[in-house]
């Protein structure tokens, strides 16, 4: 035998370049599929007749991930299974799949995350995406800009993959979308912001920095964010240090970002070519089912590389039918655009199909009519039914005559009519005996959830308007949102819910929506800043800031800020007497100011004002000038400690402090201390001299307006002797300074009494 | 021993190709010609067999495979079908000596006044002085005797296909110059490595000049025309909506093929059935240029609306139309099916043939068993 060829062309011989690895989280995190979501995971729903999961590993396939880690929390053990019995595990896939089964005590992705970390798994850059990925993005190549990016910048962390969609996408969540702001060179992603269908959102806050710091910025709102992310390898340890990171968007990007610990940056991959969509919810399911069936997601479609292996035919209209000739399609049956039959199903005299995929092994009856349904195997439905974009769990019944209206979610294993109706939205599971829960038993704590549901339900089946039919066995779910609804913010609120609810026109929500989007554009620029708001409208890219509702978020601002300033107070008060090292003091203040979310210079004039009240007042000239040396020598740094120096902001703070304050005389003498410690230079009191607001010209006139002015004056004293010391080489500096600073004390103390 | 035993190997490589040919990450009848190719004369090379049968099936199965992995891949099967054919044909040399010593040049139309008819296929040619002990099938004593006195033919007849494939755009372009003359005008469109050959040899002897078309919705008439221009060929890119209106300007239009049927008609970059048509308008010839590995022994294909390969609608509507995308429903065809009465004459490394003798070519490329993998 000739010894195996090494040519280049040989497809054994793989890039010698590492193993490319992903992490899929197959936990959903969320209930938005119950009840079909009671007996199995969300990853293994089919859609399209193949498990979200095959998709999802198809998709990864695609993109040569070589490594693939599926994290598995509910019905872990089934999703195991389900991993062995597949194709993935064969010797030949090409790619290894190693299931991690996670505690129950996982209950968001960041949970998820330390549990990888912990696990020590990853040795490379990564790719996480969730197990309800549809995708045919050329991931490799967005790795391969990642690790290019990572060469030059050690900071770039991450990689979001985003896919522009106009704003009235069906694929694109309007219950759960976000606001980037991006650097259009460098695709440095500045600011994230989540945005929520409900409540409505519609200012966005952009940090001043971010526009100060980049010439050009992009707003964006019409971007689908796919949540497949590039990370390095340091990402999970991210989140073991920040030990509260749950959602990867919501707190991770968007604590990185407003970080300036961490330093770290995450980047934007905008990809233009190709499709990826999340299910995340019942609309979406549609929306990426259609988008399968319009083969959008090209090589990955019905007639090609079906992730289960089905082979379909191809016929005008986006039809698919199985090859095998399985089906039975009556003479009379007319089957509509945009539909999927799965193999060995029924289709009887007179059933219109439109739209809709039929799973295998179904049975249509005679005169029924489906449209944008959904029917997963063997769901049998009788003669003269009608069924409106809803999704039909596994082995249903559906009796003769009944009438499923949109939105309905029915279990498996539900049976209805003959001559059921229901009403749009009702969600149906099946009564079921408590033996089989135990049985099941491998997810004690879901099951104890939907046992005091379940005692609900039978109290709320008494008020039920859907008519089940006669052979039923069908539970109906409340509706409407829960009477303890602690949380609006929450994304998960009934009536966020329901911008991503199968079947629902929101006809009731738009109405509010128009009135708002006209508002919404002078909103978001009304923020209190200007600086922003004239670089938000000069923006190039001003046509892509949408008119998509943004919500106002509750002024919380204010109270912040308050208890800021009480905790500093308290924190440096406990540096002080502690005698704390400054860079302590530091780390501590920055955490503080990370906390409540406020800018440096509050930081500053907080630190400032402590410094200055640490002075005790009294005693002869010189003793008063030495303490206050000792207590500048010692303290002084730490103003330009706390993440950034600006010092004609520390005079201007110093200046407004000592205004409001029984240190008022000090003025002069700390300004000279400072200027001794080179926390101050000289420029810098020119610099705040030259400002219009040190003379107190925005102050109304009065006592306050008549201190700062003395102040100023003060300051203008010093300027004079800088020039003298220029000109003569002489130095004299305090003495005057001092001087002026006793006489006036008297006066200030009333004042600062009226200023409290 | 029987041909199921597969070793994991080949399978392996048979599994990767399939992944590959489905994944879309082979593309091109060229490039998947040249994969199968190559994983067959690996599957050869270490196949266990006693009997020629056993080796027949053991391609065969691999075929189906590949085949099946991707049925709008044409040249996979073709390639398949090819080497069964060889195979066959040496077995049949070494065992009964030489029965099909037959030159193989195939039949043409410029030859065809000289040849008078074409010949018979198969046509069983003893040759007497048979020096050569011929093989044993299925010996008791040594199984694999007949493998070991088989198998280094049949890796030089893979080799000479592989040969024929690696010099396929030079024989298809060696008669450039009998078909293009001075100062034509041709029409072309999308991006065929044939039809730049073809035009580049042609370059070498006569001055003409040649308007692609941009071929929406993927636009390769663009690299098309950029790799004509760059070899000093006069080169015109015009949309596609003026195809029409130059025609009566055209002396002659050449396309490439994506695959030709039995019938005579081909699978081609969509588009080209609207300027086959044109040019049927204007009674301007349509040449097609191919390699002899896309005759496909199929000729129903057209019936099906599938064998078009639709596409991803990306390049026609961009998915950020949001709101257009869920009301419109978009197709994107790949190929057009340009029927045989379009088609004046195929160019080929075989010679030069009119679509209607399409079907003796494969007859005699292929055989009949194998037309079914």
């Amino acid at each position: 035998m000739p010894p195996k060829q090494s040519n280049p062309k040989d497809p054994l011989i793989s890039d010698d370049d590492e193993v490319l690895q992903a992490v899929i989280l197959s936990d959903s995190f969320n209930k938005r599929f119950r009840p079909l979501t009671r007996r199995k995971p969300r990853c293994l729903l089919p859609i399209c007749n193949a498990p979200l999961l095959d998709w999802t590993l198809e998709s990864l396939a695609l993109a040569g991930v070589q490594e693939i880690f599926v994290i598995c929390r509910s019905y872990a053990t089934r999703v195991k299974a389900a991993l062995s019995k597949s194709k993935w595990s064969a010797p030949n896939s090409g790619i290894k799949i190693t299931p991690i089964m996670t505690a129950k005590e996982t209950f968001s992705p960041g949970d998820a995350m330390r549990d990888i970390y912990t696990r020590g798994l990853l040795t490379s850059d990564f790719v996480l995406v969730h197990g309800d990925l549809v995708s045919n993005i050329r991931i490799d190549d967005v790795v391969r800009v990642h690790k290019e990016r990572r060469k030059v910048n050690k900071d770039a962390i991450m990689t979001m993959v985003v896919k522009e969609a106009g704003i009235g996408h069906r694929t694109r969540s309007r219950g759960e979308s976000s606001v980037f702001v991006l650097d259009p060179e460098t695709s440095e992603c500045l600011h994230y912001e989540p945005v929520m269908g409900y409540p409505r959102k519609s200012v966005a806050r952009i940090p001043r920095e971010v526009v100060t710091a980049h010439p050009r910025i992009e707003i964006r709102n019409d971007l689908i964010d796919c949540q497949i992310d590039v990370c390095s390898v340091e990402v999970p340890s991210l989140f073991t240090d920040n030990f509260d990171y749950g959602d990867i968007r919501r707190d991770f990007v968007h604590g990185i970002l407003t970080s300036d610990l961490l330093m770290k940056n995450i980047h934007c991959y905008i990809a233009k070519e190709g499709y990826a969509a999340r299910v995340q919810d019942t609309r979406s399911y549609d929306s990426v089912s259609k988008d399968i069936l319009s083969r959008w997601t090209f090589p990955m479609v019905p007639d090609n590389n079906h992730p289960a292996d089905h082979a379909y035919e191809h016929i005008r209209g986006n039809k698919y039918i199985p090859k095998d000739n399985s089906v039975v399609l009556a003479r009379t049956c007319k089957i509509g655009p945009k539909s999927l039959i799965g193999p060995a199903s029924n289709c009887s005299e007179d059933t219109t199909i439109t739209s809709s995929v039929i799973g295998a092994n179904c049975v249509i009856g005679p005169r029924s009519t489906i449209s944008n349904a959904y029917l997963f195997d063997n769901t049998v439905i009788g003669a003269d039914c009608v069924i409106d974009r809803s999704i039909v769990g596994s082995n249903v019944q559906v009796k003769d005559g009944s009438r499923i209206e949109r939105g309905c979610l029915l279990g498996d294993g539900v049976v209805v009519g003959p001559g059921a109706v229901l009403m749009p939205f009702e969600r149906l599971m099946k009564k079921d005996d408590e033996g089989e829960d135990s049985a099941g038993g491998d997810n004690e704590e879901e099951d104890e959830e939907e046992d005091s549901d379940e005692e609900d339900l039978e109290e709320y089946q008494k008020n039920v308007k859907s008519i089940l039919g006669e052979d039923s066995n069908a539970l109906v779910w409340p509706r409407g949102p829960p009477e303890d609804e602690e949380d609006e913010e929450n994304v998960e609120n009934f009536t966020n819910q329901r911008f991503m609810r199968l079947g629902d026109d929101l006809s009731d929500l738009d109405s509010d929506t128009s009135a708002d989007s006209s508002a919404d554009n002078s909103d978001s620029d009304s923020d209190s800043d200007t600086e922003s708001v004239t670089s938000v409208a000069t923006s190039t890219s001003a046509s892509h800031v949408p008119t998509t509702p943004t919500i106002a978020v509750p002024s919380s601002a204010a109270v912040a800020e308050y208890e800021f300033r009480v905790e500093a107070k308290q924190s440096l008060e406990r540096a002080f007497a502690e005698g704390h090292s400054v860079d302590n003091a530091a780390v501590e203040l920055k955490t503080l100011r990370m906390a409540s979310n406020v800018p440096l210079s509050r930081v500053r004039e907080a630190v400032v004002g402590a410094i200055v009240e640490r002075i005790k007042i009294g005693g002869e000239v010189a003793e008063q000038r030495k303490e206050i040396a000792t207590v500048i020598s010692r303290w002084g740094e730490l103003i330009n400690k706390i993440g950034g120096v600006d010092a004609v902001e520390t005079i201007t703070a110093l200046q407004f402090h000592c205004v409001g304050s029984d240190r008022l005389p000090l003025f002069g003498q700390i300004l000279a201390a400072l200027y001794q410690e080179d926390i101050v230079e000289e420029e810098d009191i020119r610099a705040w001299h030259a400002l219009s607001a040190s003379k107190g010209a925005e102050v109304l006139p009065g006592l306050e307006a008549d201190n700062i002015k003395k102040c100023w004056t003060v300051g203008e004293r010093m300027i004079q002797q800088f020039d003298e010391q220029e000109s003569s080489e002489e130095e004299d500096g305090g003495e005057t300074d001092e001087g002026e600073g006793t006489t006036e004390e008297g006066t200030t103390e009333d004042e600062s009494e009226d200023s409290d | 021993m029987g041909p199921e035993v597969h070793s994991a190997s080949t399978q392996k490589l048979v599994d990767n190709l399939s992944a590959k040919l489905r994944r879309r990450q082979i593309v091109g009848s060229r490039a998947a010609a040249l994969e199968t190719l190559l994983i067959l004369r690996q599957i050869v090379s270490k196949a266990r067999f006693s009997n020629i049968d056993q080796l027949v099936e053991i391609i065969r199965h691999a075929g189906r495979q590949l085949v099946e992995a991707q049925p709008k891949e044409h040249t996979v099967g073709n390639t398949v079908r090819k080497v069964l054919h060889h195979i066959r044909e040496e077995y049949n040399t070494a065992t009964h000596g030489g029965a099909l010593a037959q030159p193989r040049s195939a039949f043409s139309i410029a030859k065809f006044l000289v040849q008078g008819q074409p010949r018979q296929q198969n046509v069983a040619l003893k040759s007497s002085d048979n020096n050569k002990q011929p093989l044993k099938e299925n010996d008791a004593d040594d199984p694999d005797s007949f493998a070991k006195g088989l198998k280094p033919v049949l890796m030089e007849a893979i080799q000479d296909v592989l040969d024929e494939l690696e010099t396929v755009y030079d024989n298809v372009s060696k008669n450039a110059k009998d078909h293009i003359h001075s100062d034509e005008i041709i029409l072309t469109l999308g991006m065929s490595r044939t039809v730049e050959a073809f035009l580049k040899s042609a370059a070498h002897h006569r001055n003409y000049t040649v308007i692609v078309a941009e071929t929406g919705p993927s636009y390769r008439g663009h690299d098309m025309g950029k790799a004509l221009s760059s070899s000093g060929i006069s080169t015109f890119l015009v949309p596609d909506s003026s195809i029409f209106a130059l025609m009566s300007r055209v002396n002659k239009v050449i396309i490439g093929a994506h695959a030709i049927l039995a019938n005579g008609g081909i699978f081609a970059v969509s588009g080209s059935l609207l300027a086959a048509t044109a040019a049927r308008e204007h009674s301007t010839p349509i040449v097609v240029c191919a390699g002899q590995f896309k005759f496909t022994p199929l000729w129903n294909l057209y019936h099906e609306y599938g064998a078009l390969d639709f596409g991803d609608p990306n390049n026609v509507l961009g998915f950020e139309e949001g709101d257009l995308v869920d009301k419109v429903d978009v197709v994107n065809p790949y190929y057009d099916y340009v029927r045989p009465e379009l088609i004046d004459v195929f160019i080929t490394n075989y010679g030069d043939h009119p679509p209607s003798s399409i079907y003796r070519l494969i007859k005699e490329t292929y055989d009949d068993e194998d037309i079914e993998l």
